[in-house]
């Protein structure tokens, strides 16, 4: 194809969807609605994956001693620990480290610890494993250890959140596909009627000589416009949207003192969401003028 | 340049459009093409296109086997020809010249080659004052033109017109023959369609008739009714 030939198909694509303005902005409209939901999807799942990341990486069981006990006693549990050969490595966290954490996690309103020793805090023991598999009886074992108050056990939160996005992601793919499908069909539709518009044009086209494609190239061209409009109106959309919910989300004070959830920067999502939405409109858009072509342009 | 042999056209609803036709056109001819409506001579001029394939023979145009040629070939064929229509097929929404550009844009011309052709094919018929105006600002006789100057642009060796004067009045439809009459001169081979009686009549020219679906009638200076059968000739 040479350049002022497709030249001529990308001018005539845009003539197509200026003259059949109404139903070219629906189809926009629709592809801009299925690809935020597709969006929402994405970026949920990605934040969902990096926090079932950091908890992974977090200390999958926490053991307290109770706070009275003294060091000998401390010693004969970490002794118990050390000999365990479910558990990889562990971690001795001192009354003062406690201490320091709480502060840290309280920031600018660490003056209420103030007047207090690092006495109030226990020792505790913070504890990999080998496999995950093994934490639930080694939950049982710790936790009958003399000395030993309580475990604390983030599996069940990191299992909790991997089936949730699981379903969550399953719902999103078959509203995504539906409204993937309608747009496909909607586009198709809008093509549809620019080729009952361009009837006449085609026919005398034909008599002159033009190839099928010469007379195709401008309604698929018509259809990734459309798509490719609606795909940088979702995208600006979903931007800003996401960088909107993760303000609000920085400003909580809840999850900033928690460190339980974390979002991803706009930074880090922009260009991934940016692909996603060029490829999935140019494959939409153009696959909405081929069901056309089949259906309506017997050229 | 032209050639039919033993073609027969039937269509799908069993009317038998064309029967055993023969006919063979020699470079450089004029042919009146005559026949009532329904004679068959439309199906003759889309056999030529490959609008329609013929149901048994050969047809072979400008060197192209029409018979055995696949879809992708056909625009190939088409633009190896100019054709005419009775309804002048223009693009209502392009000028003069754009109408004309545009058979050299399908086929991918260079542009210096479409400003060069499309200005001499416009002088040719004799509108290279009207270049800018649109279909609908012309008379019926000057979208003949247009068509003839679209027709002729790529410098084709035939030319097709099907009832080019079927919807002008009788003295735009002479200048459209004498038109044609020129084109003829200049070395491209000519078929008209037509009814047009008193054109073909005064234009002693070679005139193959049509009638049922056979050619009744090859003859070289002929007229639009064999003489010797007596019938009147109106003027």
């Amino acid at each position: 194809m040479k350049i002022r030939t497709l030249r001529y198909f990308i001018k005539e694509g845009f003539i197509n969807s200026y003259r059949n303005k109404l139903m070219s902005l629906a189809s926009v409209l629709i592809v801009v609605t299925s690809l935020i939901i597709f969006g929402v999807f994405v970026l949920i799942s990605l934040n969902a994956q990096h926090n079932i990341g950091i908890w992974k990486e977090q200390p999958q069981l926490q053991a307290f001693c109770y706070q009275e006990i003294d060091d000998i006693q401390v010693r004969r549990v970490e002794e118990i620990i050390k000999a365990d050969e479910r558990i990889l490595s562990y971690e001795k966290v001192t009354r003062e480290q406690a201490l320091e954490r709480m502060r840290e996690r309280l920031g600018k309103d660490a003056a209420i610890l103030d007047g207090y020793g690092a006495d109030i805090f226990p020792v505790s023991f913070i504890i990999r494993l080998k496999d995950v598999s093994y934490s639930s009886e080694v939950v049982k074992d710790l936790e009958k250890v003399t000395g030993i108050e309580k475990v604390s056990y983030s599996q069940d939160t990191v299992e909790l959140i991997t089936r949730m996005s699981h379903w969550f992601s399953l719902g999103c793919s078959v509203m995504i596909i539906v409204f993937l499908v309608a747009s496909v069909f909607i586009i198709a539709n809008t093509i549809k009627l620019t080729v009952f518009a361009r009837r006449r044009e085609i026919s005398i086209m034909k008599y002159i000589g033009a190839t099928d494609w010469f007379i195709r190239w401008p309604f698929v061209v018509e259809g990734v416009i459309i798509s490719i409009t609606g795909a940088i109106l979702a995208f600006i959309v979903s931007a800003y949207g996401y960088k909107a919910v993760v303000d609000k989300f920085t400003q909580d004070a809840f999850f900033a003192q928690t460190n339980l959830l974390s979002m991803l920067s706009i930074e880090s999502v922009w260009s991934r969401l940016a692909v996603y939405y060029a490829v999935i409109a140019v494959v939409v858009g153009a696959a909405g003028s081929f069901v056309s072509m089949r259906r309506y342009l017997k050229v | 340049m032209v050639e039919l042999r033993n073609v027969s056209k039937t269509y799908a609803n069993g009317t038998v459009a064309l029967r055993d036709i023969n006919l063979r056109l020699d470079k450089g001819e004029f042919v009146f093409l005559v026949g009532p409506s329904g004679s068959g001579k439309s199906t003759l001029v889309k056999l030529l296109l490959k609008e329609e394939d013929a149901t048994e023979g050969e047809v072979y145009v400008n060197g192209y086997d029409v018979t055995s040629m696949t879809r992708q070939e056909i625009p190939y064929l088409r633009r190896s020809l100019g054709v005419v229509f009775q309804d002048f097929r223009l693009l209502p929404n392009k000028t003069v010249y754009e109408n004309v550009a545009f058979a050299m844009i399908i086929t991918e011309a260079l542009p210096k080659e479409i400003r060069r052709q499309v200005p001499m094919a416009l002088a040719l018929v004799g509108l290279s004052r009207k270049a800018n105006m649109y279909p609908h600002q012309l008379s019926g006789g000057e979208q003949q033109r247009v068509a003839l100057a679209r027709a002729l642009v790529n410098n084709p060796a035939l030319l097709i017109a099907d009832e080019p004067t079927g919807n002008l009045d009788p003295e735009t439809s002479w200048e459209i023959m004498k038109l044609l009459s020129e084109i003829n001169h200049r070395g491209t081979t000519v078929i008209v369609a037509t009814h047009e009686k008193s054109i073909v009549d005064a234009m002693k020219k070679r005139v193959v008739a049509i009638s049922k679906g056979v050619i009744v009638r090859d003859q070289e200076k002929g007229l639009y009714r064999d003489e010797d059968k007596n019938t009147p000739v109106l003027y």
